[in-house]
């Protein structure tokens, strides 16, 4: 009798013990659906706002929509209207419809030129009126990197082309840098052979103006000398300043390809950066330990030079 | 045990929830936050002696605050600037930015706009106008304000450019007394140093040696160049006076720290007290 008493007890205790654990896991659910719920923003009070475009590209569902950089709200629906365009609703939250003014307009950006795409509301310049709930907004699409890339291409290309008929008239070995100098070559050959005539004739001069005239001979032919290697290495270094060209223009064609991939990472991962310094700032618990700016005091001098001890 | 273990785990779930939704949601407007993160970085620079990085970023600070309408907000920068400005010598640009913050500026902070302004008009020996100025402020100020030992400074000083060395030791010794247990070791090392000044105009030597040791003593522990030369220069002049041989010994410090912290105008007028001691063999570099 005693023994099934004493079974009786255990079973009860156990029992009450997977009461107990029931109730405590179910708590803890509650509690996990309300946190998830809180995240969310389930209860959160939120606006409506709307925007019509011709095209959905960049654009989905839960995107994130920004007010200065605030992540404010997000796309609530992309849908395609019977005309063929597309009508975009935006859920913002209604904290920050202060910001919204009546000629605000809807700008599809990138983070870091060519980054994930997000929507910025931009408000217009008349603050006094904000928009309505419900409100239909303007849109836009900022310029992006191809637009870019294009521009760049399209204002360097003729420079480029430019470049290279300037070098090619002075390669010519016609009428370039090369033709003249073997006119100027030939022009010294004839100044030499006229004053070796006249030399003849001057004899009678006296010495010293022979002497002169000798040394201007021997300068004017060093001059012919120059010229002539003047001459001959000018085509070559006007070949390799073309072949320099060329390389340049191969190598502006590849960074065309190259360099925007690039920048576009160091932007994407200065925005990160930030946005994680930041939002790492704002975090629970790191906010509690970071100080909060406020007015600052400087402590009082009324001597800042040290001037009382200067005076004499 | 189970039981407490499995609370705890709950409200920390809860506590960890709870906590982005008021993150995601900035307690300041963006451009109120900007203003605040500006004046505070100026008076960091402006504590580390940067002062010039200190001046644009107070600058910045006020047009942040003026762009916004908070008034307070900009008086509270154009003063800051206004100290800046003072810090770095340019007396006559800190007067241009007072000026313009007069209109904005009510109770204690126009306390603190006329005592600046005090400050920068002796900077420029306009004597009459900072003593004006003073009249005003001690009439704001009354018998009880915060910035009653600034003001006693500044009436020792404006009382010493007029050789009232009396009256300057009296108000320099009432702003010792109201120093007296408080944080300010910059407004201690100008008391002292300003008695020293006194003491000596009314030929005291040896009380102003004294004094003059205090303030150099204070200075050091604040690192002010200027102020620390400005102690040796009056340390040189005391021991002249009272007949020590080591004079040019205390000049010759001044222009070895004027020097170091290149400032021209110390280190010409310790170059002068060397040579009026005979004893002339630095110069400036």
């Amino acid at each position: 009798m005693s023994l099934l008493t004493e079974y009786d007890s255990d079973t009860a205790a156990l029992r009450r013990g997977i009461r107990r654990f029931l109730l405590m896991a179910l708590l803890v659910m509650l509690a996990l659906i309300a946190a998830i719920a809180v995240r969310q923003g389930l209860f959160r009070q939120t606006t409506s706002y709307s925007f019509v475009t011709n095209s959905a590209q960049d654009i989905a569902k839960g995107q994130a929509v920004r007010i200065a950089g605030f992540r404010v709200g997000s796309v609530a629906d992309v849908s395609l209207k019977d005309d063929g365009q597309v009508a975009v609703s935006m859920e913002i939250d209604a904290d920050h419809m202060r910001f919204v003014t009546a000629d605000a307009r809807v700008e599809l950006r990138k983070e870091g030129l060519v980054g994930s795409p997000t929507l910025e509301i931009v408000p217009g310049p008349d603050k006094t009126r904000l928009a309505a709930a419900q409100a239909r907004l303007s849109f836009s699409r900022a310029d992006g990197l191809t637009a870019l890339a294009n521009q760049v291409r399209d204002e360097f290309i003729p420079i480029l082309k430019d470049i290279k008929l300037i070098t090619g008239a002075l390669a010519d070995p016609q009428k370039g840098l090369p033709g003249t100098l073997a006119q100027v070559r030939a022009s010294t050959e004839a100044i030499n052979a006229l004053l070796a005539n006249r030399s003849h004739q001057l004899d009678n001069i006296g010495d010293a103006a022979v002497r002169v005239l000798g040394k201007a001979e021997e300068d004017l032919s060093h001059l012919g000398q120059t010229l002539e290697t003047a001459n001959q290495r000018l085509p070559a270094i006007l070949d390799r300043t073309q072949q320099v060209l060329d390389h340049v223009e191969k190598i502006a064609a590849e960074a065309e390809v190259s360099v925007p991939p690039a920048l576009r990472d160091g932007a994407a991962a200065a925005a990160d950066a930030r946005e994680i310094v930041g939002g790492a700032k704002q975090a629970w618990p790191i906010r509690n330990f970071v100080d909060a700016p406020a007015p600052a005091a400087l402590k009082a001098d009324s001597d800042l030079r040290g001037e009382a001890g200067r005076a004499r | 045990m189970r039981a407490k273990l499995a609370l705890m785990a709950a409200l920390m779930l809860t506590g960890c929830g709870s906590a982005p939704n008021s993150a995601n949601s900035p307690a300041e407007p963006p451009r109120f936050k900007a203003a605040l993160e500006a004046e505070g970085d100026g008076a960091k620079r402006y504590g580390r002696g940067d002062y010039a990085v200190a001046a644009r970023r107070f600058d910045e600070a006020a047009r942040l605050y003026a762009s916004i309408d908070d008034e307070p907000g900009t008086a509270r920068n154009r003063l800051h600037l206004a100290r800046s400005e003072l810090a770095l010598g340019r007396a006559e640009a800190a007067l241009l930015v007072l000026e313009k913050t007069e209109r904005g500026t009510d109770g204690s902070l126009a306390l603190d706009a006329l005592l600046l302004k005090a400050q920068a008009q002796l900077a420029v020996a306009r004597i009459d106008a900072a003593q004006q100025g003073l009249a005003a402020a001690s009439g704001l100020c009354g018998s009880g304000c915060p910035q009653l030992a600034s003001l006693h400074l500044l009436q020792a000083r404006a009382a010493l450019a007029e050789r009232r060395a009396a009256d300057a030791l009296a108000h320099a010794e009432t702003a010792l007394k109201l120093l007296q247990d408080k944080d300010e070791a910059a407004e201690t090392g100008n008391a002292w140093r300003l008695i020293a000044t006194a003491r000596l105009a009314a030929g005291d030597a040896g009380g102003a040696l004294s004094a003059a040791g205090t303030a150099l003593g204070i200075d050091r522990r604040l690192a002010s160049p200027e102020k620390i030369a400005g102690d040796w220069l009056l340390i040189g002049d005391a021991r002249r006076k009272i007949g020590a041989g080591d004079g040019a010994e205390a000049y010759r410090r001044a222009l070895d720290v004027a020097n170091a912290a290149g400032l021209a105008d110390i280190a010409t007028i310790a170059t002068q007290a060397l040579s009026a001691a005979g004893k002339t063999t630095a110069t400036v570099r």
